[in-house]
């Protein structure tokens, strides 16, 4: 009964506020459309150009070096960025707005949305790491070939073998880092999966 | 229940009129800062405005209506980087916890708009599908119609509604001094 009262005090309390309550004229819906498709193409842009320096910066290596490894290892980076802009420009264009906001239930739709997270986070090496690594490989390859060929009088092979042992090391400890971070965030998501439809099947 | 026929911006205008205040309320449940909440509420209306393209009566247009503007703020809060790094609890963690302390509890004549203060403070440290139980409660509607915006089953949002008014009652009996005499 005490609880009646003070939830029945709050819920009148709660009616009673007086929001700032909106309407948008059918012309401001419109513009407001407009301007998200707007931020979409732009925030989409904005990584396209990303692939695009990639793209330019290895095609200027590819005409610039003359090496196999170098130019190979150039244009399989310029394939990798490739593949990833295709991917994005798959994947971007779906995840503009999120979709099914009124054919699903709130459970469904939450569930719905984390999946699509944990899974995105997990296939993050498949896409954004997986297809630099053997471009950035045979690129480091090449640059210690060339390094290699200078005459035995200047070369220190101490500082060669520091100088790719640091660069890999750098290179593998930014993959690794990224996918341990994505996978330990993917897991946290897995978590609130596992919550949600434990509640689902105590109630079904 | 309006025709299938209808244009989105007919049926906008529509639930504007009859739900507008609820969605405002809505949006200050899961964003309290005045300037996020109005870009909240602008993107809740424009979600509402697309839906219509292919609303189908085939649940009432409240429930449209709630089901779009949970699911926008939901995916709202999912997506937000301040509000990825906000814990998240459930009903059953603040009852286990017996409720989340107040900074003040002695204050027995405690005013009405600290009282909405807190209010929001405790939902919006739900995590969301409790925080759409108990919003819809708060507006006012019944375990039926909330279970049909939800998802969940009526019987379990019944022991929800449960839950979320011995939690309230516990916060704000004697007008926020949660009982402690």
């Amino acid at each position: 009964m005490a609880n009646n009262d003070a939830s029945n005090e709050l819920l009148n309390l709660w009616k009673s506020q007086e929001p700032q309550s909106i309407s948008l004229s059918a012309k401001e819906l419109r513009d407001a459309s407009s301007k998200l498709e707007s931020q979409i193409f732009w925030r989409n842009s904005r990584e396209y150009l990303g692939a695009a320096i990639v793209v330019v910066a290895f095609g200027f290596y590819m005409y610039k070096f003359e090496t196999v490894l170098l130019r190979l290892g150039s244009g399989l980076t310029i394939a990798g960025a490739l593949f990833m802009a295709f991917h994005l420009f798959q994947k971007g264009s779906a995840a503009a707005m999120a979709t099914d906001l009124e054919s699903k239930s709130c459970v469904e739709f939450y569930r719905m949305e984390l999946v699509r997270q944990r899974d995105l986070l997990l296939s993050v090496w498949k896409w954004y790491l997986l297809p630099f690594v053997p471009g950035l490989g045979l690129f480091l390859l090449g640059m210690l070939q060339m390094v290699l060929r200078q005459p035995a009088s200047h070369l220190h092979y101490g500082m060669v073998a520091l100088w790719f042992g640091a660069t890999f090391a750098m290179c593998a400890a930014t993959f690794v880092l990224v996918e341990w971070l994505n996978r330990r965030a993917a897991r946290e998501i897995q978590k609130k999966i596992d919550s949600l439809d434990q509640q689902r099947q105590a109630t079904d | 229940m309006p025709s299938t026929q209808s244009q989105p911006d007919d049926l906008y205008n529509q639930a504007v009129a009859a739900h507008g205040p609820a969605l405002s309320r809505l949006a200050r449940g899961y964003e309290f800062d005045p300037e996020d909440c109005r870009d909240l509420l602008q993107e809740i209306h424009l979600a509402v405005w697309r839906s219509f393209r292919t609303f189908d009566a085939r649940c009432s247009l409240r429930t449209w209506v709630y089901r779009v503007a949970h699911n926008t703020a939901a995916s709202h809060i999912l997506h937000s980087r301040r509000m990825k790094s906000k814990t998240m609890i459930s009903l059953e963690e603040i009852e286990e916890q017996g409720g989340i302390a107040a900074k003040d509890d002695t204050d027995r004549s405690i005013e009405q708009s600290q009282m909405l203060e807190r209010l929001f403070a405790l939902i919006q440290c739900l995590n969301p599908l409790d925080r759409q139980v108990t919003l819809l409660y708060l507006e006012g509607m019944d375990a039926a119609s909330i279970g049909d915006v939800t998802g969940i089953s009526s019987g379990y949002v019944a022991t929800k509604i449960y839950r979320v008014k011995a939690i309230l009652a516990e916060r704000f009996r004697n007008g926020g001094n949660h009982g402690k005499q």
